[in-house]
């Protein structure tokens, strides 16, 4: 398949991260590629921001490495990562508009300046918030924020973007939506994605591969590639399909006795 | 109410305070008549050497703040960077925080025998602790989640300082401002009554009293009023509203 050939963007090798005393991450090997999507899936407390930390640079691992478009992260001479970041909040500043957020990181980006006018208008408008340009943070809802945290991850040109369940702190309605406006986006841009959520249909409808995980301190229980074609109808009954094989996997793994278990029990 | 209305109102409640002194000034001695007060004010106001008098506090004033400021700025980073210096820091700022103003006037006075240095000295004494003390509660409170960002992001240490850091901690640096400007004003007078200025409002308030130059005491107290009011409302409030536009 084309997926082989294409180079790689993210890799974890033999990853650790213990806090103090107690693993919160044992050991993950994972090699993403450039334009993939791919949803991370794991228990709650298992470990899944602890690994974002490693991968987004801001904490080094305990043990193993971490390797960006091929080069290694937390050495003496690694630069750090350029990524994008979809915080679980919007983590814009509020005392700044939302086009100065965007300008804010586009100054710390190697994007040239002459382009910034052009690319904010572009993002603003295929996200639906073009009108919202000069507006505060604070008078936005909390869908059109999460829309202008998601603006400011795609517009720097980053090797990859990370998001921590950046759709579970909105109304059902606004996150189909976004949901929708994103798997758009991110084909369009070829970006690489690495989408932590605990939503199963959502990382179904959304991903090329599910990473599912074990119970902290997490290890890589399966690699599994979405079986469904492009597009996806969230609605769609394959989903639901491939949503309820995945339960079923994850019970063993993930502590939850299936209920004619635990009667015989 | 609209806000329109509510300022008309606290306008007609501030007209209030005329009778009342005008009920003052019929059962005392030395309450002037509001009136001939009123009259007095125009031949007061263009006489230059009020508004040198002025001048000479307002410039104690502003420097000491801003000397307080100054000072504030590195108890409260010196306090947030080292546990020791902070703990050492915190009582002196606990103490300075409760040393009455009259007595900070006093021994600056004798330090330094009424020079200029002096008055600044007082005033920047008297406001720095609440400069330390409000910046250090915002420094401790930052934002660890926006920090993450700009770390993420690769935001620059100047970026940081101005957009992330700054306005976290501008509502304690304005409310700590608020606070230290009150108390400047009310010690700069103590010390230059205390200390025997020829000059500035204190000197003046106090040799009227003195003569029993009953209408000048009046005249000094309202431009006083006046000069403390606006520069509460109109530039620190203003600039506290530009400030937090976004909110
Ligand atoms: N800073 C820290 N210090 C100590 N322990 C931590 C720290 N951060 C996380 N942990 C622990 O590490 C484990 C994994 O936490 P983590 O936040 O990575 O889980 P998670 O998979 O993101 O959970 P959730 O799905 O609830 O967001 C937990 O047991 C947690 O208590
Ligand atoms: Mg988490």
């Amino acid at each position: 398949m084309t997926q082989e050939t294409r180079p790689s963007v993210l890799k974890a090798v033999n990853l650790g991260v213990t806090y103090g005393q107690s693993e919160a991450v044992a050991q993950l090997d994972f090699d993403i590629k450039r334009g993939e999507f791919v949803a991370i899936l794991g228990p709650s407390g298992c470990g899944k921001s602890s690994m974002l930390n490693v991968i987004s640079g801001l904490r080094a691992p305990s043990k193993g490495r971490v390797l960006v478009e091929d080069e290694e992260l937390f050495t003496a001479q690694s630069k750090p990562p350029r990524l994008g970041y979809v915080f679980q909040s919007h983590r814009l500043l509020p005392w700044r508009t939302v086009r100065q957020n965007l300008e804010i990181a586009l100054a710390a980006s190697q994007v040239p300046r002459g382009t910034w006018e052009a690319r904010i208008d572009e993002i603003l408008s295929i996200l639906h918030i073009s009108q919202f340009k000069d507006a505060w943070p604070m008078r936005l809802s909390g869908g059109q924020r999460q829309r202008v945290s998601i603006a400011r991850a795609l517009l720097i040109d980053p090797s990859y973007i990370l998001m921590d369940e950046p759709l579970s702190t909105l109304d059902e309605v606004t996150a189909r939506s976004l949901r929708q406006e994103l798997t758009g986006i991110c084909q369009r841009t070829n970006a690489t994605v690495v989408f932590v959520t605990h939503s199963i249909r959502e990382a179904v409808y959304l991903a090329d591969r599910i990473l599912i995980l074990t119970k902290g301190p997490a290890r890589i229980f399966e690699d599994y590639k979405v079986p469904l074609e492009r597009p996806r109808d969230y609605d769609d009954a394959r989903i639901a399909e491939v949503e309820a094989d995945i339960i079923r996997r994850v019970q063993a793994p993930w502590g939850l006795a299936m209920r004619e278990e635990s009667s015989v029990a | 109410m609209t806000s329109l209305q509510k300022q008309v109102w606290a306008y007609l409640a501030l007209l209030l305070l005329i009778p009342a002194w005008f009920l003052a000034h019929q059962n005392t001695t030395f309450i002037e008549n509001p009136v001939t007060v009123a009259k007095a004010l125009p031949h007061f106001l263009s006489d230059p050497a009020t508004w040198t008098n002025i001048g000479i506090t307002l410039a104690r004033v502003v420097f000491g703040l801003l000397m307080g400021v100054a000072a504030g700025f590195v108890a409260a980073f010196a306090m947030t960077r080292s546990r020791l210096l902070g703990d050492v820091l915190s009582y002196y700022v606990t103490a300075a925080l409760r040393t009455p103003s009259a007595i900070a006037a006093i021994l600056a006075l004798a330090i330094f025998k009424g020079s200029e240095a002096g008055y600044v000295l007082v005033v920047a004494f008297i406001t720095f602790p609440y400069m330390a003390v409000g910046l250090r509660d915002g420094l401790a409170s930052a934002d660890h989640d926006l920090d993450e960002m700009a770390q993420v992001y690769h935001l620059g240490l100047l970026t940081k300082i101005q957009h992330v850091w700054a306005p976290f901690v501008a509502p304690y640096i304005f409310s700590a401002l608020r606070n230290a400007h009150a108390l400047a004003w009310k010690v700069i007078v103590v010390a230059e009554i205390f200390g025997a200025a020829k000059t500035g409002f204190g000197a003046k308030f106090e040799h009227a009293w003195s003569y029993m130059i009953m209408i000048e005491v009046h005249l000094w107290l309202l431009v006083f009023m006046a000069i403390v009011l606006f520069a509460e409302y109109g530039l620190i409030r203003t600039a506290e509203k530009y400030v937090f536009r976004w909110r």
